[in-house]
């Protein structure tokens, strides 16, 4: 039993090298399209074809990658034509010029260059609106926004990076907060006397906008006073 | 009591910043506290853990730790500077750049003659301490990585480190490190995080403690560097270490906001060995606990939820009295509010900016406890924002209304301002004398004609206002030559007096019309939190940080009958024992035996023509009082009447209207707006 057992596995064994040669001729043949026996191919024939594919592969790549760039010039070509629309008449410019000169003549003299790269940086940064909410800002006609470009030095930026880890730390994913609010719900649950909440209604919502309709209502209010007075 | 009508004032906006650091000098017993927005405080201990000192924080200045060197204070921040204080003008005296990054840590010798920093770039960077300055010395070994905590072992031979993920012991000698204990990180997702060694301490027999990220506080051999015990004290970080001077007791703060304490006692009665043992919890913060220090009666603790808190060791105190009671110092000892008030208007100081507020109005009369209707609502004026770095150290405004003065460390600005109706200007005054350039307090003439600004050694410069100039005076100097800031300044309402008090603990008295020194207040051991001089008898009220009132007779130059009956009978126990100090005190012009005075919990009208309360008596009988028949309530009547109407008072000022001013700033508001706290399950929520 045993015998025969291990000669039929080795006879199986043989059968599924036997079927995988078959196989990888029944590809062959397919390749070719037709039931024809394999062509004879010579080898230098075949590196040929081999290179040629991989030229031809590499060349389609690059044309992608001449059209992606002929792309982007044209967006770039497209915004910087839209800059130069959006930029400022010479006197506006002037005008920038001269003021933080005036502000910096009380100061330590700097060097002109240093002063120019700013401005440039400033007219660079017009179009962010984060800009906009910076401290020292001047508004000209139309919507432009010209602000002085802090000058950030290396050590700032390294607090803001130490400042960052600590926050990541303490706050950061994986630290498991809770906002005050819940956490003052629960302690008036668990407290003995129960109140209401203490956040009970948002008083900072839409603070912006009633800031603005008290302001246009004593406006009414003073409109409305004048004719009769 | 009599009746007021009352602005119940809740538009201050009044925001304290985090606590980020703490030191206490054990010599002085003065505990300095940074804060997160750069300020510093320094709290005499000694003295009913009074608010001495304040020196202002600056933009861009951050303290992430401080060290007292004898009598000297040194800081250091995420700024990579080290910088001193100079106590005594209030004001940093050098900034040293350490050229390693932003600092996590310094830490100084037992000796005090070293002083060592931990950067960001891995370096630990000495410091010899000179005389005068700091000066560079060397760097120990450069290691990977931040270094984010040192201590000194006492004998000033070795340093221990903390930083990511280890602790290094360096030689402090030969600058080697010597050994590296490895921490193990957090178990399950946090594995993949490096863990913060946040504290270390290193104690006289070689062991070292450690507190982390993964919320382990370790006790470490430091001689053969391995792992000795582990304590998992919480879930989230232990953030702070202290031990005591004698090294047998150790607290540790966490993020949830507890205090853990452990002790080095022996686990079984009767053993020798002893072993480091986890005994006390205390919960008396609701976030973070960022800084903490061990006193000899007291463990101190103070984090992001803004308060100090001071929980005494009840087996180091005597129980049931004054020193075994907890404290929490939620408000700044010192007003933060002025009030003008022939106008109706109210200032209010923040760090970065001032306020201008209109009082409303009311129409009709009501009974006793009925709110009245609001006819004007109350109306912000101005916001005034501080020019330059440095935060407001003091603001005043003049009872007039006419005129607003700031301080800031380097500078003071004066400006004139004018109210008609609807039309506000706001006029800075351009030209300010020269030797105006700094100011402790600031305080203005009940007339509005005169300035005056504390300056150094407690030296009081007066300048003249007029509609066209700003011109200076005089400059009142006390004799004693106390070099301590004035930290109380008050000019009498006829304008013949002005009295300073500083925190040596003198009181000085000027005749404004001679422009000289009148006389000087005997010196009384506490520290004077609130002065005021009576509009009419020219005496001078003074109250204490320990919470003793005397009154002093500015004609006969000494003190008055009523003060030495006071004295002689003594206060109410239940007086004594109020744990906030009296910032503010005025007079009832209607009825000039009325002395009003608050503190953070009660204001309280003190009444000198009634009997003084017997120590047995109810101290807090106005509920009573009301209830008793007419007759009787002469009997119960006395001097103290308090009300605890408002809560958490800022200001209680008496206007010329006869109306009473409160500011409230209730803490749960506070609270509410503080950054998150841990999410902890309760059961059953």
């Amino acid at each position: 039993m045993v015998v025969k057992r291990q000669r039929g596995e080795e006879e199986s064994s043989l059968n599924v090298v036997d079927s995988e040669t078959t196989m990888e001729k029944f590809s062959l043949a397919l390749d070719s399209s037709d039931d024809e026996a394999p062509e004879e191919v010579t080898f230098e024939d075949s590196k040929a074809e081999a290179l040629r594919s991989m030229k031809e592969a590499l060349d389609t790549a690059r044309r992608e990658k001449e059209l992606l760039k002929e792309k982007r010039r044209k967006k770039q070509e497209l915004f910087q034509e839209q800059k130069k629309r959006k930029l400022l008449p010479a006197e506006v410019l002037e005008e920038i010029d001269s003021t933080p000169l005036k502000k910096q003549k009380q100061s330590e003299d700097e060097e002109d260059d240093e002063e120019q790269r700013e401005e440039e940086e400033e007219m660079e940064g017009e179009d962010e609106k984060k800009k906009k909410k910076l401290a020292h800002t001047r508004n000209l006609k139309g919507n432009y926004t010209v602000t002085t470009a802090t000058e950030r030095s290396a050590a700032s930026f390294q607090k803001q990076m130490a400042e960052d880890f600590i926050k990541s730390r303490l706050y950061g994913p994986g630290s498991c907060r809770t906002t005050s609010n819940e956490l003052l719900s629960l302690q008036n649950k668990k407290g003995r006397n129960k109140s209401a909440a203490v956040q009970f209604v948002k008083k900072d919502w839409a603070s912006k906008e009633k800031a603005k309709a008290e302001k246009l209502k004593k406006r009414w209010i003073h409109k409305q006073k004048l004719p009769s007075s | 009591m009599g009746d007021f009508k009352v602005h119940r004032v809740r538009f201050f906006d009044y925001m304290p910043s985090a606590i980020r650091a703490m030191a206490l000098s054990s010599r002085s017993e003065r505990l300095a506290l940074a804060r997160a927005d750069g300020a510093l405080e320094i709290f005499n201990f000694a003295d009913n853990y009074f608010q001495e000192k304040l020196i202002p924080g600056q933009e861009g200045r951050s303290i992430e730790a401080l060290c007292w060197v004898g009598e000297r204070l040194f800081s250091a921040g995420l700024n990579g500077e080290i910088t001193e204080y100079d106590l005594e003008n209030l004001k940093p005296k050098y900034t040293m750049e350490a050229y390693g990054g932003p600092i996590w840590t310094i830490s100084s010798n037992s000796q005090g003659t070293l002083l060592a920093a931990g950067c960001e770039d891995g370096t630990v960077k000495m410091f010899e301490i000179l005389e005068e300055t700091i000066q560079f010395q060397r760097n120990l070994e450069r290691q990977r990585g931040r270094i984010i905590s040192l201590s000194w072992h006492p004998s000033d031979t070795l340093i221990a480190a903390g930083m990511m993920d280890m602790i290094r012991i360096f030689d402090a000698e030969t600058g080697h490190a010597t050994h590296r204990l490895l921490v193990e990180r957090g178990i399950g997702a946090s594995k993949s995080r490096e863990v913060v060694v946040w504290s270390v301490v290193f104690l006289s027999d070689h062991t070292i403690v450690s507190g982390d990220s993964a919320g382990k506080v370790q006790m470490w051999d430091g001689l053969t560097g391995t792992l000795i015990r582990t304590h998992l004290v919480t879930k989230w970080d232990v953030l702070a270490l202290a031990v005591s001077q004698d090294g047998n007791s150790l607290v540790a703060g966490t993020s949830e906001g507890t205090v853990v304490q452990f002790q080095f006692i022996s686990s079984t009665v009767g053993q020798q060995d002893k072993e480091w043992v986890r005994t006390r919890t205390f919960k008396n913060h609701s976030h973070d606990v960022r800084a903490l220090v061990h006193t000899e009666t007291a463990v101190v603790s103070g984090g992001m939820d803004t308060q100090l808190v001071v929980r005494p060791l009840l087996d180091k105190v005597e129980k049931n009295t004054q020193e075994s009671a907890l404290r929490k110092i939620a408000f700044p000892h010192r007003s933060l509010v002025s009030c003008a008030k022939k106008a109706g208007l109210l200032l209010f100081q923040f760090p970065d900016h001032l306020e201008l507020w209109r009082l409303g109005e009311s129409e009709g009369h009501g009974k006793p406890g009925d709110s009245l209707p609001v006819k004007r609502k109350p109306e912000k004026l101005i916001q005034l924002k501080r020019k330059g770095e440095d935060h407001i150290c003091c603001s005043a405004l003049s009872p007039c209304g006419g005129w607003l003065a700031y301080a800031t460390v380097c500078s003071v600005r004066l400006y004139r301002l004018q109210l008609d109706n609807n039309n506000i200007s706001l006029t800075k005054v351009s030209k300010l004398p020269k030797v105006l350039h700094s100011a402790h307090q600031l305080c203005f003439s009940s007339d509005s004609s005169k300035l005056f600004a504390s300056s150094s050694h407690s030296s009081v410069i007066v300048v003249g206002l007029s509609q066209s100039e700003c011109k200076y005076l005089h400059t009142l100097k006390p004799k004693s030559g106390s070099r301590q800031p004035v930290h109380l300044l008050h000019a009498s309402e006829d304008g013949k007096w002005l009295a300073t008090a500083n925190t040596d603990c003198e009181i000085h008295v000027y005749n404004l019309h001679k422009l000289k020194l009148h006389c000087t207040v005997p010196v009384y051991s506490s520290c004077p939190t609130a002065i005021a001089i009576h509009p009419t008898t020219s005496n001078l009220v003074v109250v204490h940080a320990d919470q003793q009132i005397f009154e002093f007779s500015l004609v006969q130059k000494e003190y008055t009958d009523w003060s030495r009956k006071l004295q002689k009978q003594g206060l109410h126990p239940l007086w004594v024992e109020r744990d906030t100090p009296v910032t503010h005190v005025t007079f009832n012009p209607k009825n000039p035996a009325h002395i009003i005075l608050h503190d953070m919990f009660m204001f309280c009208i003190l009444d000198q023509s009634l009997p003084l309360p017997e120590a047995k008596t109810l101290l807090y009988n106005q509920m009573t009082l009301r209830s008793l028949p007419e007759p009787e309530r002469i009997m119960h009547n006395h001097a103290f009447k308090i009300c605890k109407n408002f809560q958490h008072l800022m200001c209680v000022r008496l206007l010329e209207d006869h109306s009473l001013v409160v500011v409230e700033r209730p803490l749960l508001e506070i609270m509410s707006q503080l950054p998150a706290a841990v999410r902890q399950k309760k059961f059953a929520t």
